[in-house]
């Protein structure tokens, strides 16, 4: 009598045992905690709608350094956006794609994307799931289709079981691949530079060159540069001269306003000791040439920004060369060796 | 004794997955909604017909694709039903018959007498709800603006002119600056009924002459290649959006 029962009972628990094999596997797939840095603004990105979990960011940072995701099997995410110079294409002027295709932007560097409302240089894309159809389509990035990528995933064994171990679903789709690189991109917080430590009080302090050049930076840069991200995300021309190779109309190009051309998103400067060269183009090689054409560089345009307009017609910010010194000592506090050097974000 | 137990305990097998069942009682159907795009009535043909728009310019069709999304079913009291977002994407493409009968399963049974549906794609539907699984299909007929991760919501090609000169016609959303994603709201010409046996059908006509003229005029001589544009996008896609009526409903 007692078997029976037990025979009972195990066809009973057997009975819905697919079932309960699914919950087993979610509640294995463990939940990452997502944390606001204490002198960070809320996110933009709605964290509970794709909460990032363990099989999620581990799909997600797979993903991100394979070249399957490019047509000829060696483009990935990470080879022009590398850790080590925050996520950017260390010296390359422009981005480089497949067969040696070159863009006409400049790779920006990847970190608290969470925070950003816009992408691209002139934030064609509003979302961060959708960031990367960009490159992965783009003929002069990776020039790949997702029906193909998402074929080639679907071969992978080791994609099988990461999909199934990340996604409720288990499916190999687009959005579970944008998802995943989301919850490995939203990951990517650089919150523990000088400056923050300084800002949250935690024993930090600058040295005089240092404070010399945050009082400057404070009144001469950070009206755009604003807030704890060192941007106000707006989009802005500041004067490059037109370069006639690519004819960029920046923003316009999104907008079609006349009053947009040649605007492009104001970066944020973390990190910016790293992420050479600089410009949407990246015309300019070092901090000191970006000062420089700050005060002495800027020509003047339908669409340059008023704040660049000083009296008697003067385009630009006056710096001494000692008060430019000063700034770059400042931004180099913005440089944050944990997160580059963090194994999490790591390829290897 | 034995026996009660096995029954008891044979019941309970049967009914520990009980909740697994509750969806397939017989109460959903399906429905057809079939897309004829013609001008003046008379389906289009591409490249052989010349059309001539309000303007008095002539032109000659080689593409035509949009998509439909976001479809609702309205009832009699207000009330709605709406498919699954996720599933519901379409692409109506004149070259695709198949494409131009879209099929909607697992409807509630019922009778409706009104329809919604989107032209092109929510931009405020972020997160992206199945919407990047839309992403093979669009990238597949060319629907997707790849430099701004967005859709195409229409694309209209072909010629104008005695020169034959092409024109080109691509609406869609671009960032948060422009967004060109439209409802349509029709009246059923009779009473939409959603049974189990069989698939009724919404027959909509689609008059692509509206393209250009409707609530606004758009002429060749105005701008013959539009994509990006902040005046012009604006009010074709608000033509787009009067181009849609519904001619029949069998059921």
């Amino acid at each position: 009598m007692k078997l029976l029962s037990y025979i009972c009972i195990v066809l009973f628990g057997a009975a819905c045992s697919s079932e309960k094999d699914d919950y087993v596997s979610i509640a294995e797939n463990k939940k990452l905690e997502f944390t606001v840095p204490a002198n960070f603004p809320e996110p933009s990105y709605n964290v509970s709608l794709n909460p990032p979990t363990e099989k999620g960011f581990e799909l997600g940072k797979k993903l991100f350094y394979d070249g399957r995701l490019s047509s000829d099997g060696v483009i990935s995410c990470g080879f022009c956006h590398i850790q080590d110079f925050a996520f950017t294409h260390h010296t390359h002027i422009v981005s480089h794609g497949v067969d040696g295709a070159l863009g006409t932007r400049n790779a920006q560097p990847l970190h608290n994307l969470a925070f950003m409302k816009e992408f691209t240089w002139d934030g064609v894309v509003t979302h961060l799931d959708l960031q990367p159809i960009i490159p992965i389509t783009a003929e002069v990035e990776m020039n790949e289709s997702f029906s193909s990528i998402i074929k080639k995933l679907k071969d992978q064994p080791e994609y099988v079981k990461l999909f199934s171990e990340a996604f409720q679903n288990k499916k190999i789709d687009s959005e579970n691949m944008l998802k995943a690189l989301s919850q490995f991109m939203i990951m990517m917080i650089s919150a523990d530079t000088k400056y923050d430590k300084i800002e949250r009080n935690e024993g930090s302090v600058f040295t005089d060159n240092e404070a010399a050049g945050f009082e400057l930076f404070k009144a001469k840069c950070a009206s755009c540069h604003s807030g704890t991200l060192f941007t106000d995300q707006s989009f802005r021309n500041n004067g490059l001269p037109v370069d006639p190779q690519y004819n960029d109309a920046g923003r316009n190009r999104i907008t079609g306003l006349d009053e947009d051309m040649h605007k492009f998103k104001v970066p944020s400067l973390r990190n910016i000791e790293l992420t050479f060269p600089y410009m949407h183009d990246g015309r300019l090689k070092t901090l000191m040439d970006v000062l420089n054409h700050y005060s002495d560089g800027m020509v003047d345009s339908e669409t340059l920004d008023p704040i660049f307009k000083n009296q008697n017609d003067i385009l630009g910010i006056p710096m001494t060369d000692i008060e430019k010194e000063q700034i770059i000592a400042f931004l180099k506090t913005l440089t944050d060796d944990d997160f580059l050097n963090d194994d999490r974000f790591s390829e290897f | 004794m034995k026996k009660f137990i096995i029954i008891i305990l044979a019941i309970l097998t049967i009914t520990s997955c009980k909740s697994d069942d509750e969806g397939s009682e017989p109460t959903f159907g399906n429905i057809t909604l079939d897309f004829k795009n013609t001008i003046e009535n008379n389906n289009i043909e591409f490249e052989t017909n010349t059309y001539t728009n309000g303007s008095g310019e002539t032109y000659k069709i080689s593409e035509l694709k949009y998509i439909i999304s976001n479809v609702v079913l309205i009832k009699a009291n207000g009330e709605e039903f709406k498919y699954p977002v996720d599933e519901g994407y379409f692409l109506i493409n004149e070259e695709g018959i198949e494409s131009k009968k879209i099929s909607l399963l697992d409807i509630p049974v019922g009778d409706y007498t009104k329809i919604r549906f989107g032209v092109g794609v929510d931009q405020s539907k972020y997160p992206l709800n199945g919407m990047a699984n839309f992403i093979p299909t669009a990238e597949e007929s060319g629907m997707l603006w790849s430099w701004s991760a967005g859709y195409k919501f229409i694309k209209f090609e072909g010629t104008y002119g005695d020169t034959d000169a092409p024109f080109l016609i691509h609406v869609g959303s671009h960032g948060t600056a422009l967004d060109n994603y439209k409802e349509v709201t029709l009246d059923l010409t009779s009473t939409l009924k959603v049974i189990t046996s069989k698939a009724s059908e919404i027959a909509v006509n689609v008059d692509v002459a509206k393209i250009f003229d409707s609530t606004n005029t758009h002429s060749f001589a105005d701008k013959s290649d539009v994509q990006v544009d902040p005046v012009r996008a604006p009010k074709i896609a608000e033509n787009i959006s009067t181009m849609f009526t519904i001619t029949g409903v069998s059921n």
